[in-house]
């Protein structure tokens, strides 16, 4: 697709009408095929800049009936699509308590992502989901959580910190630590302050060194370092550890020097992903097909895949 | 007792089956683009549609230089259609599949992929598009009477006659004619009536020797994945994806929009693991940096992943990635220096 073309593309949809564009979209009616690929049309209700390259966006099936029946488990990913750009997975990063609309994170890097900027409450994209597997929420009742997330990889943890405190009497003590590169980056900032408020829930928040502001009031330095210094209770806790390579490597020694094992560690392994259905060949890491058998996994299950990931 | 076609009465029964409306499909010679190129790139034998039962070549040649499963899994492949209107957006389905097809000439390691990859379009999610093509062909396989150094169709548990996802099986007798085995219900109703009673029945060649063990290759990509085996013998690859484009078995795709500001498809391309792209992540890592990763991930595909999964080896012998590949590599040349 040529530049030019989605550049006057967008203009295009820019100036015509708003209004009506979720009523008067659809699917025709009587497909003779169940067709695996096809999407659910979504109108998009919000859209909320999180950084100058992060947005957060709201969207709710325009089929009522869909979004009566639908249901997910906090953890799995959906396909979202712009028409015309092409589709791209996202965490589900909404808990799956709500039923009023789903919520995806994304950064603006390429193709697809740059065509999601510029969609705008009231426009319609699709969405296929939900896919993968889901947080084992059951096996984490009566433990203590401790939530690790890093930059952009936030989004699938907020959604099972929102889920843990909605079922608050079901687990123990809420721990999170949340970092960024610089405090621009940080993202859902408003909601790490409203989860603070909850008993038994301590959020720690940091920049790494040189990306604090003068009024920071936060910890400086990487999550590891910075969780490490928390000092946590160790005892009858699991961990979800989420982030770029580099932190969840320096993450581990630290979760196994306190005596959290393995097999209580988890993460999110989101490979590149297209169909989502375990058919296209590419997400597999080893005989694991992160689209099916993932992208929720404990560090003692990754530790026995082959490091093609 | 068997029953036998002569060359002549195929080749009207081809034609009927055209005259029919059938999709018919098979090995025929296709001249090179450039007048100039004979010299540089004979005629191929490809798996082509045939308009004419004259186009359809039987003999003189050990294999297509492609697959039948462009015929199942086409190389483009609509989802479904769009249109984006200044009131919204419109989703359609495209023509579902309705043509009946048939492969004709197909050799043996062709039409036992097609059962191998109903794994995968079936595994959870069943592929309707995928499905209604494979319900809707018939496979007429032509057994082979030699192979050259790149076949090594007996190496992964099939042969020069073997009948794996062959729905009818002809074996050349000589003279022009053919032992006809017809194997499923949808192969003797395309033979039906057409066929003499006979004494003869064809002697099937040998076929190639046993070139390595497949549970070996197996075991061996599992558990040296570190090994320096891998970019000793890989680095040659260009990344060229020929041999996943010929090869019988492989499936992996992409997802694309077409079109453009009003209207589009949404579609899916033949796309291959030897690219440097494939599993590029939008961050910039890409876990399989160089050739020599995404050949271990073919071979671990083919001779471990999918037999753990679906208790199939997702090759097939056939040698199109030997014989396609321009550094000489393919499948073959990977496993046999193991």
């Amino acid at each position: 697709m040529l530049a030019a073309d989605s550049y006057r593309f967008r203009l295009t949809r820019r100036e015509q009408a708003r209004a009506g564009k979720a009523a008067a979209s659809r699917r025709t009616p009587k497909w003779t095929m169940h067709n695996i690929y096809e999407p659910d049309l979504m109108k998009v209700i919000e859209t909320r800049p999180q950084t100058p390259d992060v947005k957060s966006v709201k969207v709710r099936f325009l089929d009522e009936a869909r979004a009566r029946d639908f249901s997910f488990r906090v953890g799995q990913f959906g396909i979202f699509s712009v028409f015309g750009y092409g589709e791209s997975t996202f965490n589900i990063c909404s808990s799956s308590n709500w039923k009023d609309y789903l919520e995806f994170c994304f950064r603006r890097v390429g193709c697809v992502t740059e065509a999601l900027w510029s969609v705008e409450e009231g426009d319609v994209i699709g969405f296929r989901g939900p896919y993968g597997n889901a947080y084992p929420t059951e096996e984490w009742k009566g433990k203590n959580l401790i939530f690790l997330g890093g930059g952009i990889a936030m989004p699938p943890v907020r959604c099972a910190v929102w889920y843990a405190l909605e079922n608050r009497a079901d687990y123990g003590n809420i721990t999170i630590v949340y970092g960024a590169r610089t405090v621009a980056d940080l993202v859902y900032v408003d909601e790490l302050d409203e989860w603070a408020k909850h008993p038994s829930v301590r959020v720690v928040r940091c920049v790494d060194p040189g990306g604090e502001t003068p009024d920071w009031k936060g910890e400086i330095g990487f999550v590891p370092t910075v969780f490490e210094r928390a000092g946590v209770p160790a005892e009858n806790s699991v961990a979800l550890v989420i982030g770029p390579p580099i932190m969840i490597k320096n993450t581990l020694p630290v979760l196994y020097r306190m005596g959290i094992q393995p097999s209580v560690v988890y993460t999110s392994l989101e490979n590149r992903m297209k169909c989502g259905v375990g058919k296209c060949g590419r997400c597999n890491v080893g005989s694991f097909y992160v689209c099916k058998e993932g992208p929720i996994l404990t560090m003692a299950q990754l530790e026995r895949l082959p490091a093609d990931y | 007792m068997s029953a036998t076609i002569s060359q002549a009465e195929l080749r009207e029964l081809v034609a009927s089956w055209i005259a029919q409306g059938k999709r018919v499909a098979g090995p025929r010679l296709v001249a090179p683009a450039f007048r100039s190129a004979p010299q540089v790139k004979p005629a191929c034998v490809f798996y082509a549609p045939l308009e004419s039962s004259g186009e359809l070549s039987l003999g003189g040649f050990i294999r297509p230089a492609n697959s039948v499963k462009e015929f199942i899994f086409p190389k483009h492949e609509e989802l479904y259609a769009y249109r984006i209107t200044g009131q919204g957006i419109e989703l359609s389905e495209v023509e579902p599949p309705a043509v009946e097809q048939v492969l004709i000439a197909a050799r043996p390691c062709d039409a036992a992929s097609l059962p191998i990859l109903d794994h995968v379009f079936n595994w959870d999610y069943k592929d309707e598009l995928y499905d209604r093509k494979r319900q809707l062909t018939t496979v007429v396989t032509l057994a082979c009477t030699a192979h050259d150094d790149a076949c090594f169709c007996t190496s992964v548990g099939l042969g020069p006659a073997a009948e794996r996802g062959s729905d009818a099986m002809l074996l050349e007798l000589g003279e022009g004619e053919y032992e006809v085995r017809c194997l499923t219900e949808k192969g003797k109703a395309l033979f039906d009536g057409k066929l003499q009673a006979s004494e003869r029945v064809a002697s099937v060649p040998a076929g190639p020797e046993k070139r390595f063990d497949a549970v070996e290759v197996g075991a061996f990509v599992k558990e040296h994945f570190d090994s320096p085996f891998w970019p000793a013998h890989t680095l040659a690859c260009l990344g060229c994806g020929a041999c996943a484009y010929t090869c019988p078995t492989c499936h992996c795709f992409d997802i694309v929009d077409e079109g453009n500001i009003e209207r589009g498809v949404r579609a899916r391309n033949w796309d291959s693991c030897q690219f440097t792209m494939f599993t590029l992540h939008a961050s910039g890592h890409n876990p399989r940096p160089n050739q020599a990763a995404r050949q271990r991930q073919r071979i671990d595909h083919k001779f471990h992943v999918y037999p753990e999964k679906f208790g199939e080896i997702l090759c097939t012998g056939c040698g199109n990635c030997a014989r396609n590949c321009p550094v000489g590599m393919g499948v073959l040349g990977v496993v046999t220096a193991l």
